[in-house]
């Protein structure tokens, strides 16, 4: 969009005959994905309205990709707090938890101890580092 | 002891500033004090007996209630990390696809527990939805109707000035479905809890596979660091994929989550965009009233701070008068 586009819809909006719409967001990507998916499903059906076993399998296939997208996503804050946990920065941190938890489950520790105050550090020095980063990526 | 040496003191001060005048009360009150100066026993024997005190209090505790286990980190839970928020700068408004995108999260996936009694589908116009979608989905619902000839109280479908359904019919229904824990109200909930988008951000995402070694979970509760006392009664609810969007966007857990806060940061500041424009509008025309106020001044002053008072000595002159 040029300047002079945003200078004229300033223009347009600001006039008094102008009308102000609620207008459903327009997704020319978003419809077109699910709409060749759609398509994929009807030829599917198509075939299997021929051989029932043809069909069976079209639609299994067809499950399989549908599970295959859902698997795709990673949530990034998870990938991102890993590469936090195990930097440098947040080393001490670590450090200290990893010896917590070993301390706790071996059994050497105090009675009634927990790692819950390791795990704060570190998930703090994690959340910490990952936040600008994962901002970044997130729509 | 210490009153006493501040009150003479300020009393000397007094006396000092005021000179002779008040010389006789001067005296009289170092007089006064001069007997408590006289038995530094009896002091020191208090301040023994008030330390004993202090100790044998401590000891008390500790022999009735044990080790102190009070204001651990657990009990005030972890703080939530503060994140970018778009929306919470000062000249950026809500984007309203997230506002679409949480809608929808909060439709599908939170509202099966959680009311959001305060937000009618009016409001929905215009902001999330376009208004026959809003009609739509108004519609969906049946409200009760005004009573009719014979006084019965029929149903209707919803109309735009109804308010969202709550999930439940009464807070004791809501405490009986889930174990006896109430699932508050998001319609305000943002601005409810300290830390407001950061934290609900991080309560809903924060769900650790398992919680620490040693940590102690209560029965039916679920280990959230970022709940204070961790024990919290909704389980994670956001998983990767739970939901479809209809842009496409892939639905990862911190995604949904930082689409669905930004929503209920919307259900509960609605007029943020507004307050936002009105702000810049208060602030454009409060300078402009500034400048033109000192331009003003300026010009009526003028005359005042230009003139210029010239004292004209007489000249000396030879002859005395």
């Amino acid at each position: 969009m040029g300047f002079w586009d945003a200078v004229t819809e300033i223009i347009d909006a600001a006039t008094p005959w102008a009308t102000v719409e609620a207008e459903a967001p327009a997704d020319i990507p978003a419809e077109s994905a699910p709409a060749a998916e759609s398509t994929e499903e009807t030829t599917a059906e198509t075939e299997a309205e021929e051989p029932a076993a043809a069909a069976d399998e079209a639609e299994e296939e067809a499950e399989e990709e549908e599970e295959e997208d859902e698997d795709e996503i990673v949530d990034p804050k998870e990938t991102l707090e890993e590469e936090c946990r195990n930097s440098k920065e947040c080393a001490p941190a670590k450090h200290h938890y990893d010896e917590c938890v070993a301390r706790v489950t071996g059994g050497t520790g105090a009675e009634g101890e927990d790692c819950v105050e390791e795990f704060f550090h570190l998930a703090h020095c994690a959340t910490q580092c990952a936040a600008p980063k994962l901002w970044n990526v997130l729509k | 002891m210490l009153a006493r040496t501040a009150l003479r003191s300020t009393r000397t001060f007094a006396s000092a500033k005021n000179g002779a005048f008040k010389f006789a009360k001067r005296s009289a009150s170092t007089q006064s004090s001069g007997a408590a100066a006289e038995s530094p026993l009896r002091l020191n024997i208090a301040a023994a007996a008030a330390t004993a005190v202090a100790a044998g209090s401590i000891a008390w505790y500790y022999h009735l209630y044990g080790s102190a286990s009070a204001m651990t980190p657990a009990e005030e839970g972890l703080h939530a990390s503060k994140y970018p928020w778009v929306h919470q700068q000062w000249f950026k408004t809500f984007d309203h696809q997230a506002l679409r995108r949480g809608f929808q999260v909060y439709r599908e996936v939170c509202a099966s527990c959680h009311s959001l009694s305060r937000v009618p589908y009016r409001s929905l116009v215009g902001t999330i939805l376009t208004v026959d979608e809003a009609k739509a989905l108004a519609e969906e619902n049946e409200y009760d109707t005004e009573p009719n000839d014979q006084g019965e109280i029929e149903k209707r479908p919803g109309k735009l000035s109804d308010y969202l359904p709550d999930p439940y019919k009464n807070d004791e229904a809501a405490r009986f479905a889930n174990n006896g824990a109430l699932p508050p109200d998001l319609s305000l909930i943002v601005k409810a809890r300290h830390g407001g988008c950061d934290y609900i951000f991080s309560l809903l995402t924060g769900y650790p596979d398992e919680p620490p070694a040693g940590a102690t979970v209560g029965a039916g509760l679920n280990f959230n660091p970022y709940f204070p006392g961790t024990g919290i009664a909704m389980a994670r609810v956001l998983y990767d994929g739970l939901v479809d969007y209809e842009d496409g966007t892939p639905a990862s857990t911190s995604q949904m989550a930082k689409d669905v806060v930004e929503f209920l940061n919307w259900a509960a500041e609605p007029e943020m965009d507004d307050r936002k424009r009105m702000g810049m509008k208060v602030l454009v025309v409060t300078s402009v009233l500034f400048a033109m106020s000192v331009w003003v001044k300026r010009y009526k002053w003028a005359w005042l701070k230009s003139r210029k008072i010239v004292y004209d000595p007489p000249k000396e002159s030879a002859t005395r008068h």
